[in-house]
């Protein structure tokens, strides 16, 4: 009986304590969750339009996640995530002009592309009385990419635990070496570095809203351009820098959250970009969640994007007529639904995503061919015990 | 660059503003539902930022960023 008192003085505690990235890390999870999530995502085919020549198939991607967390002590607890990825079909090798002028794109060979990868991070959490730090480690590979990584990251909480202040650092190390780099005169071995850093500050504004504010630079260097495009030059260092704010605001009589995330991201290259996400976390009943989600992004230009590769300029010359430089909008929504039964909990989500230079909040100098659009259906499956 | 130190400024300064509220901790039940998470679903958020990562320039936001990939 007193056994039983304990654990539900300890479920109690854990319950007030589990606010959004305030109070949560205080006291580590009281039970081990191993989560498996396994999705699927199919980019649309180009038109003729765009490609006259060859295939029109892009990428068909399939990723499985898996996730454990658990309590190794009174005061810490262990992550650990793998993810695997396999993807086929091609991506655009480099662009020119048609007759009538337009820009197109030319594709590599959907036959020829595949690839995997493989993902492994372990880490840990030791938490205090006003606050935790962690850490962790990981390794991803895939058939032309490797990348060793390494991250801290530690929050303390002010204010009655009303305010919360968050700080971390992460490097990564990346080899790249292109698969027939001989047969396409391709780099063969190359490398790149990230160093990024973050802090945060979150706020409980009242009994059901809270707000977080962040900021975070990354610093690349190395090796950034693309080995697979046939011209692709680009500057071999970037400064990124990211502000983020979310807002979260809980309706009591509706049962339902609302969440809103706001990010203002800008780096050397150019380009500017404005991302928004709403989504609507409404409860139905005791064990089901719906969850639609609407999410709108737009990106500048890159300085030295190009819509049609110059094969006279030196190769001295940056330029690159990667889609993901251009200037373009994104909207894409969701929809998930989300089974709760307690030690079980279920979640299906379907996704559609359109980038469109239409949909560009910036100055569209040079349309980009080749954006790109997708579905994606995700299943995912969580077990605590 | 001046312009994104003084949206900070000024966000730091609203935040500060509004954050007179005195919540005791047996009045945080609502936002200590799992749906006021700032990330409720670790593995779709991650899913998320790692296609994005692949489709679109930007990057980053609240957290330091991880390890890199060849998608982008």
């Amino acid at each position: 009986m007193k056994k039983n008192a304990s654990r539900n003085i300890i479920a109690l505690s854990s319950t007030a304590l589990a606010l959004p990235g305030i109070a949560l890390a205080d006291a580590p999870p009281t039970q081990s969750t191993i989560s498996y999530k396994m999705s699927n995502y199919q980019e649309d085919d180009l038109s003729r339009s765009e490609v006259p020549f060859g295939d029109l198939e892009r990428y068909d991607i399939d990723v499985h996640q898996f996730q454990l967390v658990s309590p190794i002590s009174r005061n810490m607890s262990v992550h650990v995530d793998a993810n695997y990825e396999s993807l086929s079909g091609a991506s655009p090798w480099f662009t020119s002009r048609a007759l009538d002028g337009e820009p197109i794109v030319n594709l590599s060979g959907a036959s020829g592309i595949s690839d995997r990868r493989s993902e492994l991070s372990v880490g840990t959490r030791y938490y205090l009385n006003n606050g935790s730090f962690a850490g962790n480690v990981g390794y991803s590979e895939e058939n032309d990419y490797r990348a060793v990584y390494f991250g801290i990251n530690g929050e303390r909480h002010y204010n009655n635990d009303l305010t919360t202040v968050s700080a971390g650092f992460s490097h990564s190390s990346d080899e790249i070496f292109p698969t027939d780099a001989l047969l396409f005169n391709r780099v063969e071995n190359e490398d790149k570095r990230s160093n990024s850093v973050f802090v945060s500050l979150s706020q409980i504004i009242n009994q059901v809203s809270s707000f977080q504010t962040a900021l975070s630079f990354t610093e690349q260097s190395g090796f950034l351009s693309d080995p697979y495009k046939l011209r692709d030059i680009r500057p071999d260092d970037k400064t990124q820098i990211a502000w983020s704010n979310s807002y979260r605001r809980f309706f009591v009589a509706p049962n339902a959250a609302l969440h809103v995330n706001y990010r203002f991201y800008h780096d050397d290259f150019g380009i500017n970009s404005h991302t928004t996400d709403l989504s609507w976390h409404q409860n139905l009943g005791r064990n089901l969640q719906l969850v639609p989600q609407l999410r709108y992004y737009s990106q500048s230009e890159a300085d030295f994007f190009t819509n049609v590769d110059d094969f006279l300029k030196p190769v001295s010359e940056y330029q690159s007529s990667d889609y993901r430089l251009a200037a373009f909008g994104a909207i894409s929504g969701s929809v998930s639904l989300i089974a709760d039964m307690g030690s079980w909990k279920a979640t299906l989500t379907a996704e559609r995503y359109v980038a469109n230079d239409k949909y560009s909040a910036f100055d569209v100098a040079l349309p980009s061919t080749a954006l790109v659009k997708y579905n994606r259906v995700s299943f995912g499956i969580d077990f605590s015990f | 660059m001046r312009t994104l130190r003084t949206a900070f400024l000024l966000a730091i300064a609203g935040l500060l503003l509004t954050s007179c509220a005195d919540v005791r901790a047996w009045e945080r039940g609502y936002l200590a539902r799992d749906e006021m998470a700032w990330d409720p679903d670790a593995l779709e958020s991650s899913l998320n930022d790692h296609i994005f990562f692949s489709k679109e320039a930007s990057s980053g936001g609240n957290s330091a960023a991880g390890g890199g990939c060849g998608c982008n």
